[in-house]
């Protein structure tokens, strides 16, 4: 079913025939506009730009020609006016804190850095909106706007380092997802800069806007291959004035996905549920040398908001109630802010304690309906018996998004290519199921070789006439995607 | 591309940054990526180019030694990973591996090196400064290197007020154990730079124990963190030897305390040396742990508003952390600046080889000193405090900068 080999160890993806190259008179030019310290190009410098937080190897051909790192949109405007003169190849990046191989760049060219850019622009407090260049880190947005009582709810793993562009290009979610979506529920207009250097300013502040084509939308996940984007305005909510944690243990995987669709049918929806199989708990307690329950096979750990104390409370008899009934073990709720804290800290640590069992730690991202999780997760248990790979699965329970981790060797051949049988059967499952190849992560290098399966042809089509409408000369970040 | 895993330092560095996955969290935090912050700055980037020259990605050569001694080694990094990647440790051993392999591009820190293997030379140098001062000719070096000294009787006679001055001090009730032989570990940046401050250790101590003073060696990390490890190892035996008679050693140098806490780990391998080394580094105190231990009080409670900064060989280095605060609580009113335990900039030679980048982290530390309002800030090692003296002259004696034995 799955023939091509997977692109996690040998790229094979589509490219355009031939590409400009950067000459020295293009290159002063560009230093003209950005300032000579902000243009890149010692190899070692160029070697920095090469890589992402994906297991994409380092390879010395993924190095860009050239690093730019605009200030302005103008900047960026002036740069793609040239890039697109000479068909330059050009990589958006903002902290590379991709799983995919998004801001790697495949055929040299520019690495467009985007980390300069950290202006936010403007709070509407009234509107409940903010404005932020591309640059600004999501952990520097949500304070800003929590200081006047405002949230902004996407909460990507990556939070403290990766920035606004990336997370609207790429669509981040995160744990809250469950109750409060994902970065594109948020986005309410874009600046993009396109491939010919155009400046695009698409939505408002409007609410209701259904003016011509949705392109904010179509930017939103657009993975750099449509457009810089170069500045957001997100919308906010108010900030839930209380906040809990609960712990719940489970006998099985189901009892916990199980409660989880209950609360969300009774309309109990917490504001993150993470679930955890026996395999994590496992390494979580080896890591931090805590015990564990041996009748646990899961763990469920859930935050609550909301208005008061008493309406936490509440919530939470509710949800042990539901829990009980669906053979809970064990039910706990965090008396305090430390307690809390630790109980996050067992999942937030928990790729770090995965990975520290083997010496690489393949974590995918797949997402399926909210009601095929213990299905799935079977059907992975599966997949690691047949081929003799451990595989942890954790993952957002309140939104079907799975983060299935295969615990291997890739230094070793014979390891490599069973590695490759399971990723593909993965996929294969999540397809099955009714999911797809990425809840969050998107699809960058690792994931085309399954991008016509998940799609179709029809869809692949379409994608590629997107694409060739808003970037003929196909210089923004090629060979993503499919 | 080959592969250079056959190299023995490689291999060990390439090992050191497996667990990086490449995230990004370190680059919140690493001070160099605050002061230049393109990639190759972040502990990721040099992460990545370990693996990379291991993977023979990347050829050794000058810009590649240049990226790795652009590190302070003040594990910031370290303590923020999810994955704890011990990029410091990494680098030491890509250092030395292209220093071997490159041999003189690293002339500089052979000489200097070669200058801090030499006792004698030490002395004379601690001797020249004391005369220097005298005659205010400090103030021509470079790098701050021969800097002011603020004596404890300049802050006492700042700060302790008649009130202070009408208690006397309290003695130290500790009951001190006949059999504790403590010894004092007289690092080569208090003995050239800081000789007040370590006379005030060593009258600390007398308020203690009966400490017994060696001729000892440098500890080697300046040998260490720029690929004369042959020379870290013949200094570190030459210590060890030294203080086999010693039940404790008290070291007030940060940097000092920590590479001799660390030094079992450099003789992991050798069968001669790696018990004692062990039994050595377990010996090692730092002054203020030390002294939280054996109940030390103040000599004198004083009038001033103090704050403290943490050096990184002493707060991730040995993780002491509350120890000098208490003593400091007890000594004055203490107030906490912002981010205490960042790196100043100083990081042994690193501010003389990146003058306007340790200047710019200086910077920080500057404004996170004046905001706190503190009027002295106390610290435990005296590459920081060299640094922390060109900050209070910059802040043109907004604030003093003192090590902790001139305070408590």
């Amino acid at each position: 079913m799955m023939t091509r080999r997977l692109t996690l160890f040998a790229p094979e993806p589509y490219l355009p025939e031939e590409m400009g190259m950067i000459t020295d008179k293009i290159k002063h030019q560009i230093r003209s506009i950005v300032g000579p310290e902000n243009a890149l190009d010692s190899d070692l410098d160029r070697f920095g730009y090469s890589y992402d937080s994906s297991y994409v190897p380092l390879r010395p051909e993924n190095k860009p020609d050239l690093v730019v790192r605009p200030l302005t949109a103008r900047e960026v405007s002036s740069v793609m006016a040239l890039a697109s003169e000479h068909e330059i190849p050009v990589t958006p990046r903002g902290a590379a804190s991709g799983r995919t191989g998004g801001s790697i760049p495949l055929r040299g060219g520019i690495s467009l850095c985007l980390d300069r850019m950290t202006r936010i622009v403007e709070l509407d407090e009234g509107n409940m909106m903010v404005t932020a260049e591309a640059g600004v880190r999501t952990i520097d947005l949500y304070n800003h706007c929590a200081a006047k009582g405002l949230f902004f709810p996407p909460d990507p793993a990556s939070w403290k380092f990766s920035t606004i562009g990336g997370n609207v290009a790429e669509n981040a979610g995160g744990m809250r997802a469950v109750k409060y979506g994902v970065t594109s529920n948020y986005v309410m207009g874009l600046e993009v800069v396109l491939a010919d250097g155009t400046i695009l300013k698409t939505g408002g502040k409007a609410l209701k806007n259904v003016t011509g084509y949705d392109l904010k939308s179509l930017f939103t996940g657009s993975e750099g291959t449509l457009g810089i984007i170069t500045q957001a305005l997100l919308r906010l909510i108010p900030m839930p004035k209380k906040r809990g944690t609960l712990q719940v243990m489970f006998g099985s995987l189901e009892e916990g996905c199980t409660t989880v669709h209950r609360m969300l049918q009774a309309a109990i929806v917490p504001a993150a549920a993470e679930i955890m199989d026996r395999f994590s708990l496992e390494a979580v307690a080896k890591y931090r040398g805590t015990s564990l329950d041996p009748t646990a096979q899961a763990c469920l750990i859930m935050e609550i908001d909301g208005e008061s104390d008493e309406a936490l409370a509440s919530q939470a008899r509710q949800i042990q109630a539901v829990a009980e009934g669906c053979g809970a073990l064990a039910f706990r709720v965090a008396q305090s802010q430390q307690e809390s804290d630790e109980l996050w800290a067992a999942r937030r640590g928990l790729s770090s304690a995965v990975a520290s069992l083997a010496p690489t730690r393949l974590g995918e991202d797949i997402s399926v309906p909210r009601d095929a999780f213990p299905e799935v997760v079977r059907r992975i248990r599966v997949i690691s018996e047949k081929y003799g790979l451990p595989i942890a699965v954790y993952g957002h329970a309140g939104d079907g998004n799975i983060h299935p981790s295969i615990l291997c060797d890739l230094g070793n051949p014979e390891q490599e290519k069973r590695v490759h049988g399971a990723v593909d059967e993965i996929f294969a499952a999540a397809l099955a199921v009714g999911g797809t190849l990425s809840g969050e992560h998107g699809i960058g290098i690792t994931k085309q070789p399954y991008i016509t399966q998940a799609l179709g042809d029809a869809g692949i089509k379409t994608l590629i006439a997107v694409k060739k409408a808003l970037d003929p000369k196909g210089i923004l970040n090629p060979g993503k995607i499919w | 591309m080959h592969e250079n895993l056959n190299e023995p330092l490689l291999r060990s560095a390439r090992k050191a940054v497996a667990p990086c996955d490449r995230c990004g969290s370190c680059l919140t935090v690493c001070p160099l990526f605050g002061a230049r912050d393109v990639e190759a700055s972040s502990a990721r980037g040099k992460n990545a180019i370990t693996r990379a020259l291991a993977d023979g990605v990347i050829e050794p050569g000058p810009d590649v030694l240049k990226a790795v001694n652009f590190c302070l080694l003040c594990r910031a990094c370290v303590d923020n990973c999810p994955s704890k990647v011990q990029t410091d440790e990494a680098m030491v051993d890509v250092r030395q591996y292209l220093w071997e392999k490159t041999g003189g591009m690293n002339a500089k820190y052979r000489a200097v090196g070669g200058f801090l293997k030499n006792n004698a030379l030490v002395k004379l140098a601690a001797q020249s400064l004391a005369l220097c001062r005298k005659f205010g000719l400090n103030r021509v070096f470079p790098y701050g290197m021969a800097p002011d000294e603020y004596t404890r009787a300049h802050f006492l006679a700042a700060f302790a007020g008649p009130a202070a001055l009408g208690q006397p001090a309290p003695r130290t009730d500790i009951d001190v154990r006949a059999s504790s032989r403590v010894a004092y570990f007289h690092g080569c940046g208090m003995r050239m730079m800081f000789p007040e401050a370590a006379s005030e250790t060593l009258e600390i101590l007398r308020g203690t124990t009966r400490p017994v003073l060696k001729d000892n060696l440098c500890c080697g990390l300046p040998h260490l963190a720029h690929g004369l490890r042959g020379d870290f190892l013949a200094l570190a035996r030459k210590n060890i030897a030294l203080y086999d008679d010693a039940d404790i050693v008290v070291s007030d140098c940060a940097s000092c305390g920590g590479t001799l806490k660390h030094m079992a780990a450099w003789f992991a391998d050798d069968p001669l040396w790696r018990d004692r080394a062990t039994a050595f580094s377990r010996k090692v105190m730092d002054l203020t742990e030390y002294l939280v231990k054996v109940g030390y009080r103040p000599r004198l409670k004083v009038d001033a508003l103090l704050t403290y900064h943490d050096p990184c060989h002493l707060v991730r280095g040995q993780g002491i952390r509350s120890e000098p605060r208490d003593l400091l609580r007890a000594t004055g009113r203490f107030v906490e600046m912002r981010d205490p335990d960042t790196c100043c900039g100083g990081a042994g030679s690193f501010h003389m080889d990146y003058p306007a980048v340790a200047a710019k982290i200086l910077g920080k530390k500057r404004r996170n000193i004046e905001e706190s309002g503190a009027k002295v800030v106390v610290t435990g090692c005296p590459g920081c405090l060299i640094q922390l003296n060109k900050a209070a002259k910059a802040g043109k004696g907004r604030f003093k900068a003192m090590h902790i034995s001139q305070v408590i």
